[in-house]
């Protein structure tokens, strides 16, 4: 695994470094130094699980899935990758199984209603730049129409998707975190942009 | 390259995931075929208008939700009985199997006496080291180290390694339920089990031992969140001088905005709706205060709101 290719958004205040450190205190059983950890980095996988799921209530179990997953297996981990890179790959297995669910659940109950939207918008943090009323409705508009669009993706689309445009990880280390290879990685970016280009033509 | 390939291509083009060569090659093509051209500038546009979807950073509120929720599991996970499992046995390996049995004995045991016991509350007349087996959480028992059993009252003693590992079970109305979390809400550090413990007293407000709790909670819980949950207890209780001063207080020296607002919402609301000269004086030097602009207006509004009334 190329851990270097993991360029995830740390806390400028804890360099990577630190992590390691941290990790083996944890490993030790130090539960100051695993909440450490988790400071360093939940807001990255907040970030990416809201991006991924929406409902707030849905992100705040996930984070919880992911974190106690983590704590419990952390004793396997071997400082053979980066931890950035073994923690993803723990959120893109808890999401992907969410999103199966959530599929798997919308297929009986069909679309949801308009009133889940005000719940997402309040989780999410107020765009400053967005403040003046028309740009922002327009703004909210093609949100929601790209949201809408990006429902439509299978699971392992979405994710490889959100991965390599919001992310910015190279498809290579998505490969390594869906446990997938370079090539069909690629196939899923395709499949995935097809899929958008077709939905938000009118826009482009 | 042909206009099929260059398709499939345009995506990995725009994302820049293209070796040298065929990155060459995708121009080479896009310059020759006007539709292809359209096709890698149609790429391009659809990158752009992705990039306008939202931000997606969490709320500060959502964050700490979050990490309360995760440190109260934490705590469950840290004393319960996963982490007997997973941190003892492949420790000692020889002795998981004597540990399962003696779990496995003191669980058959307490399920025998559960289903005897009629009584679910805490024992009346506790001793020391003694504790109502109906009160344990058997699933927890991490160490059993003498099982004493008395055929004449037909009665068992197990006498187990409690620390940690035991759930007490009752009515919070039980004084020593009540006892276990009073000390909870002044001793333990984890802020999420604070809460929980605030929101487990908050009917219990009448008793002045609670009452007592639940304000300096509010006074001083180094936790705004947790503060914030004991001035809404605080709501809840009877209006009186403890009541007033606590509130009053919090106005004027928490240092968490939240707290402060809604101290003073409920300052005014009691003033206006209770008609409460008494408090008049506080609204006035809170209406003269410069630090806090909502504090300042929501006292200037109250106190026109009052006279103008009269």
């Amino acid at each position: 695994m190329d851990g270097a290719c993991l360029e995830l958004k740390q806390n400028a205040k804890a360099p990577i470094k630190d992590d390691l450190v941290l990790v083996g205190r944890a490993q030790a059983g130090d539960r100051v130094a695993f909440e450490a950890l988790v400071r360093l980095y939940d807001r990255d996988v907040l970030r990416l699980t809201l991006r991924m799921v929406g409902s707030a209530e849905d992100v705040a179990d996930l984070y919880q899935e992911v974190f106690l997953k983590v704590y419990r297996s952390l004793h396997r981990f071997r400082f053979q990758s980066s931890f950035s890179t073994w923690l993803y790959r723990v959120v893109v297995n808890v999401c992907l199984d969410h999103l199966r669910r959530q599929g798997r659940k919308m297929e009986v109950q069909g679309p949801g209603s308009e009133d889940d939207q005000p719940e997402f918008f309040q989780t999410v943090a107020e765009d400053r730049a967005a403040l003046d009323p028309e740009r922002q409705l327009q703004a909210k508009e093609i949100d929601g129409r790209l949201n809408e669009a990006l429902k439509g993706l299978s699971p392992r689309e979405r994710m490889v998707f959100e991965l390599r445009h919001y992310e910015g990880l190279r498809l290579r280390t998505i490969g390594e975190l869906v446990g997938a290879s370079e090539d069909t990685v690629k196939n899923c970016l395709f499949r995935a942009t097809h899929k958008l280009r077709a939905e938000l033509v009118d826009l482009i | 390259m042909n206009c099929e390939e260059f398709e499939r291509s345009a995506t990995l083009y725009s994302y820049e995931e293209l070796l040298p060569s065929e990155t060459e090659a995708v121009e080479r093509h896009a310059a020759e075929c006007p539709n292809c051209r359209e096709k890698l500038e149609q790429a391009r546009r659809l990158h752009n208008l992705l990039g306008q979807r939202a931000s997606r950073d969490a709320t500060p509120e959502l964050l700490v939700r979050c990490r309360q929720a995760l440190e109260a599991s934490l705590d469950r996970e840290q004393f319960g009985w996963r982490r007997l499992l997973t941190d003892w046995m492949p420790l000692h390996p020889s002795r998981a199997a004597g540990t399962l049995t003696v779990i496995a004995l003191a669980f058959g045991l307490g399920w025998m006496l559960r289903a005897r016991s009629s009584n679910m509350q805490p024992s009346a007349k506790p001793a020391a080291n003694q504790a109502s087996m109906a009160g344990i959480d058997l699933g927890r028992i991490s160490n059993v180290s003498q099982v004493a059993p008395d055929p004449g009252e037909n009665k068992v003693f197990i006498t187990v390694n409690a620390e940690h590992h035991v759930t007490l079970e009752g009515s919070v109305e039980n004084p020593r339920i009540r006892q276990i979390l009073l000390n909870a809400m002044r001793n333990y550090d984890n802020p999420g089990i604070r809460l929980d413990t605030l929101a487990a007293l908050k009917s219990q407000s009448t008793d002045p031992a609670v009452k007592s709790a639940l304000l300096n909670a509010l006074g001083h819980d180094p936790n705004p969140g947790v503060r914030l949950e004991a001035l809404r207890c605080v709501q809840a209780m009877d209006w009186g001088p403890s009541v007033e001063g606590a509130l009053i207080e919090a106005v004027e020296q928490d240092s968490n905005s939240g707290v402060r607002v809604a101290a003073i919402d409920e300052l005014v609301n009691h003033v206006l709706d209770e008609r409460d000269e008494a408090l008049l004086p506080a609204l006035r030097k809170f209406a003269g205060q410069k630090s806090n602009a909502y504090v300042r207006m929501k006292a200037i509004s109250a106190l026109q709101t009052f006279e103008g009334a009269r």
